[in-house]
């Protein structure tokens, strides 16, 4: 069984546009057949979990600091544009050993 | 008509499942998933009602010993958002929220009214809000309706009108923030904004946020400041330590899960709010619109964060000083960077400026938010939330102190 690869889903206040692409992510990874934990959070708190060590790093909202951990913006699952060139960056991101 | 009368005296959590359903097949879901979308909203309300209760079990009688022990009138508990819009989605104007918010925007896109798109279905609980303030007011459903319609309009045009501007600092192309407690503070930043460029020595002030935010970051965590706030409270209001402790722990767990209430809310919305935006967007698709997306996406930008984090320990104080007040900020301390979200392009990201505007509108809103506390509750009694006995008064700053809601009540309530 691969390892279970820790995703990060941020957006202002870790409920509202984060559930929405908290959910399309976890479809990508199923269907990638990727294992993952997925945890919503406020981007606030993104430092204190990225010091945890998460694998990548999906938000809808500006970084408040620079982070080391891949970032892809996820807006575009809110906007309906471009969602599958998202869905391949978060994919071909994860599959990365 | 009696059916629909039937309907809305069942009460949020058994209205907003039904409604949910039949507006998920009519956008074309599964009845299952409609269904189960609709249950999982009931939960969000009956979640959100048990931590209302600990948060102003707990809290209430803290202020009224604060009053008697140190005569801060503080008793009016600010809920917070995630309660404020329970509350504004269990109200009979609420009900009707996303057909009418949905036929507003399309009425005016047909009518080249507005350039915006607006998906983000969640927040038309502001204009559900309004509408509940409204039929709390005047006794009259149509009022509300008509109030919140017009909510929905005017943050249209507000969304457009500030779209380049967001655009450009965010870096965000083609999109708009068509956001009812955001945009509301738009009209008033520009001319404050302008006033301070007048101010010789004042107007040369700017802080950089990236300082701010490293040094007190863990200031904005609303856990962390759930158990300060509790324990300050608790030593205000003379408790001994053992008490005092409890009520530190309690308000760190209201602030921590009230948000995950709203969150079993918001996926039982999200199947029907994706509907609603497929079937927006195939009939205004194209690069002449704009896609009206939450605030939410833009508050973790520096310059809004680094504001908040100043703002919460100036609202606390503003909330002891300011004449007349009555509001104990709690629960909105963490929805700060919501109403600066917006402030911060105008005053291109100077966090100096950003904070005394935030200051400004938060003294006169902790004022509105007490002006509108008898109708907050009102509001929430009429949405059956249970408040405990010896009910003190709710209110909120999101949106119980918005400008623009309080002003869009005024004006009806002269009508009604």
């Amino acid at each position: 069984m691969p390892a279970e690869k820790q995703i990060l889903v941020a957006c202002g206040t870790g409920i509202a546009t984060s559930t929405v692409v908290a959910e399309k992510v976890s479809e990508v990874c199923r269907k990638n057949g990727i294992v993952a934990n997925i945890i919503q959070c406020k981007a606030i708190e993104i430092p204190s979990y990225a010091a945890q060590g998460v694998d990548l790093i999906v938000t809808t909202t500006p970084l408040p600091q620079k982070i080391s951990v891949p970032v892809v913006n996820g807006l575009a699952y809110l906007t309906g544009i471009g969602e599958d060139q998202v869905s391949e960056r978060i994919a071909n991101e994860l599959k990365k050993p | 008509m009696g059916v629909f009368k039937y309907l809305l005296d069942l009460g949020a959590t058994v209205m907003l499942p039904i409604i949910i359903f039949v507006l998920g097949v009519a956008l074309g879901q599964k009845p299952g998933k409609a269904f189960r979308s609709g249950v999982v909203i009931g939960i969000g309300f009956v979640g959100i009602g048990l931590v209302l209760g600990v948060l102003v079990g707990n809290l209430g009688p803290a202020a009224q010993a604060m009053v008697k022990r140190l005569g801060i009138e503080l008793t009016v508990v600010d809920v917070g958002w995630p309660a404020a819009a329970a509350i504004a989605f269990a109200s009979r104007a609420g009900a009707l929220i996303i057909p009418l918010g949905l036929a507003v925007n399309i009425a005016m896109l047909l009518g080249r009214a507005t350039r915006t798109v607006n998906v983000d279905i969640w927040n038309f609980w502001h204009f559900a809000f309004t509408g509940a303030l409204v039929t709390a007011a005047t006794g009259r459903l149509w009022l509300g309706v008509l109030a919140a319609a017009a909510n929905a309009a005017i943050v249209l045009k507000l969304g457009d009108w500030t779209a380049p501007m967001i655009q450009d600092f965010y870096g965000i192309p083609g999109i708009s923030l068509p956001h009812g407690f955001s945009a509301a503070y738009v009209p008033i930043a520009l001319p404050l904004d302008r006033v301070i460029d007048r101010i010789p020595c004042i107007n040369k002030i700017s802080i950089d946020p990236e300082s701010i935010q490293e040094r007190y970051g863990i200031v904005g965590d609303p856990t962390v400041l759930g158990v300060i706030l509790g324990l300050i409270l608790g030593v205000l209001a003379g408790y001994d330590v053992k008490r005092a402790l409890n009520l530190s722990i309690s308000m760190a767990a209201v602030m921590f899960l009230m948000p995950r209430m709203v969150k079993v809310l918001m996926e039982g919305l999200i199947p029907v709010s994706e509907a609603a935006r497929e079937f927006m967007q195939k009939r205004f698709g194209g690069r002449s619109f704009y896609i009206g997306l939450d605030s939410a996406i833009a508050v973790g930008h520096p310059a809004a964060i680094a504001t908040a984090i100043i703002l919460v320990p100036i609202t606390i104080v503003l909330a002891a000083v300011i004449p007349g007040n009555r509001v104990l900020p709690f629960g909105d301390l963490a929805t700060i960077p919501f109403m600066v979200a917006m402030v911060a392009p105008i005053v291109r990201g100077n966090v100096f400026r950003s904070v005394v505007i935030g200051a400004v509108v938060i003294g006169v809103g902790l004022l509105i938010a007490t002006n509108v506390a008898a109708l907050h509750t009102q509001a929430a009694i009429e949405a059956q939330f249970t408040l405990p006995e010896g009910a003190t008064l709710i209110s909120s700053i999101c949106d119980g102190a918005n400008p623009l809601t309080w002003l869009l009540m005024k004006i009806a309530s002269l009508l009604g």
